[in-house]
């Protein structure tokens, strides 16, 4: 009795160790990891790739951009989704990684409001109203032409790319932006339900994922005046002051099925897709001439 | 075989036995001090640099290199001891009910669903709280003019809600663990069903109970994704008087929903900034384990008396 119970905890304890172990067999996968604003038109080309390929392929989105970076560093992944510029940071993090950021399209930055505030009047910000509202200067929209309600400003996480650009307009320099103390959201959807789900709410979010419905996407007062909207002609034409790259990275030149993806990123196809959730793909007008 | 020898393989057996379960337990304590080396090596950059001490100040930035954590202690113990206050004399409550009013087969099956309610993962927990208790929060909380329903007291009341099974569950079984002689007794001497409860079998269990309290706070301080969605997540809330319920009703950061964040991306391959997220760890680490082992100190001591 004793003995077959002592036979049963060694197997189980060899199985354990048999799963804990690598797969000595099959192909290794292909792990792409970071940003939620590049991942949807990643997660799509995915799924063509294994169609096409039978190839095993992991896409995550843990940390956003920062964790795309940390990840390919890491060796945890092959490629890493950016949306935004490699920094000289991310490069003195991991010195031993040779990044190569390969662009796939373009983004905007909107800054997003809740129903009621957009119901209530406020339709643009200028570059100075928003420093207000982020220095904490300006607390109730009726300083900006809205309803008498205060200002609930979810500012996205440090590491996130779509931070990053709104520091870039807003400051010059992420670096230059001042230390502020406001409720954090993380992943684009984390930052649109609770700025549709809270009165008075504002926030930076994709331009592709303002949908008018939910939340609303507020134009903006460049510095000479004009009034320009977050709409795809003047993300393209460059007259919409805060847009910011979607990227994938690698270490080194892209190989194996790294590269097969990324070479179906750049295609037609793959451009289709970026285009299909509402960014602009690399070079507009040819583009559009292949959509089906 | 003479009765002897197979006395002896069976004693051999048992002290085999006896060796691989001492291995076993070994590596599980090797893998809890190793996992405690690991992290104050990683954390020392940030003590040489700053000091542990400077974990122990009021402003949290990292890009001026300042990493004082005592709003987030603040936002730890604030949710837990709303979530304790809440989820105390609900789960011990429900114990007593379980334990000495329901009969046996009911108790069993009130206990069941009891603990598949302490089996529901936290984020499910989380999604709920984003789902109800963001808006329903507004209501009570009216009075103090909340700005958006992420406060700490939204993360206390679902971490109430979380904990009530494990303080119910444990409560319970040191009511039971009570002999019933002592209620016979109780009643032989012309006491009261309610009397032998509240003056017998209550005051025996008290280290049981007490235990049930530590282990749900355990459970509630080391709680994160749960926490992390409903809090707001807002850096540097350190209150102006730290007895004041106002605080509780604006959105914070606990050390745990701090740890959960990005911010972790950020400072991995920056030592200090990474050293001081890992000092916090290993302080969050701290604090769990002498509260869990307080728990369970006073739940084994619990000897039932006849």
């Amino acid at each position: 009795m004793l003995r077959t119970r002592f036979r049963l905890l060694l197997i189980s304890l060899a199985s354990i160790l048999a799963a804990t172990a690598r797969p000595a067999l099959g192909a290794e996968p292909l792990r792409i990891n970071g940003s939620t604003t590049v991942n949807p038109v990643v997660v799509d080309a995915a799924d063509l790739f294994r169609a096409e390929t039978g190839s095993t392929v992991f896409v995550d989105t843990q940390g956003g951009s920062s964790g795309g970076i940390a990840a390919l560093g890491e060796g945890r992944a092959e490629i890493g989704m950016i949306s935004r510029e490699l920094e000289p940071d991310d490069r003195a993090k991991f010195p031993q990684v040779k990044f190569q950021a390969t662009r796939i399209g373009t983004d905007a930055l909107a800054l997003v409001v809740s129903k009621d505030v957009w119901a209530g009047g406020v339709k643009v910000l200028s570059r100075s109203q928003m420093q207000g509202i982020y220095e904490g200067r300006t607390t109730n929209w009726k300083a900006l032409g809205g309803p008498d309600r205060r200002i609930v400003f979810f500012n996205k996480e440090p590491g996130r790319g779509t931070w990053e650009a709104f520091a870039k307009w807003l400051y010059g320099d992420p670096k230059k932006a001042p230390v502020v103390s406001f409720p954090e959201v993380g992943a684009n959807e984390e930052g649109r339900n609770k700025v549709s789900s809270t009165r008075g709410a504002l926030s930076q979010l994709s331009a592709a994922w303002a949908d008018g419905k939910t939340v609303f996407a507020l134009a903006i007062r460049r510095d000479d005046g004009k009034v320009v909207p977050p709409t795809t002609a003047a993300i393209a034409d460059g007259s919409y002051p805060i847009a910011r790259p979607l990227q994938v990275v690698t270490n080194g030149a892209p190989q194996g099925l790294a590269k097969g993806m990324i070479d179906l990123l750049l295609s037609p196809r793959g451009q289709a897709l970026v285009t299909r959730h509402g960014y602009l793909p690399l070079a507009p007008a040819s583009a559009k001439k292949r959509i089906p | 075989m003479s009765s002897v020898t197979v006395e002896r393989i069976r004693r051999g057996r048992i002290d085999s036995l006896r060796y691989v379960s001492f291995a076993l337990s070994a590596v599980a304590a090797a893998a809890f001090l190793g996992l405690v080396v690991l992290f104050a090596v990683e954390a020392l950059p940030f003590a040489r640099r700053a000091g542990w001490g400077a974990l122990f100040a009021e402003r949290w930035s990292y890009r001026t290199e300042e990493f004082g954590a005592l709003p987030m202690i603040y936002g730890s113990l604030a949710v837990s001891s709303v979530a304790l206050a809440i989820a105390g004399p609900i789960g011990l409550g429900a114990a007593v009910f379980l334990a000495e009013v329901l009969p046996r087969r009911a108790r069993i099956a009130g206990k069941v669903g009891i603990e598949l309610l302490a089996g529901i993962p936290s984020v499910v927990y989380g999604l709920l709280g984003v789902l109800l208790l963001r808006d329903w929060m507004l209501r009570p909380l009216a009075r103090w003019d909340p700005l958006s329903g992420d406060t700490l007291a939204t993360g206390g009341v679902l971490l109430a809600v979380m904990i009530v099974p494990t303080v119910a569950s444990l409560a319970d079984d040191a009511l039971a663990a009570v002999p019933r002689s002592q209620r016979w007794a109780a009643r032989a001497l012309g006491i009261g069903r309610a009397g032998a409860i509240l003056r017998v079998v209550v005051p025996q269990a008290l280290p049981g109970l007490f235990s049930a309290l530590l282990l749900g706070l355990g459970r509630a301080l080391g709680e994160t994704v749960a926490v992390f969605l409903v809090i707001g997540r807002q850096d540097n809330q350190w209150p102006e008087r730290l007895l004041s319920v106002a605080p509780l009703a604006a959105a914070g950061q606990t050390v745990t929903s701090k740890l959960g964040g990005s911010e972790t991306f950020v400072a991995y391959g920056a030592p200090v900034h990474w050293g001081a997220l890992l000092a916090l760890g290993l302080l969050l680490l701290a604090v769990v384990a002498a509260i869990s082992f307080t728990g369970s100190w006073l739940a084994l001591r619990r000897v039932p008396r006849a």
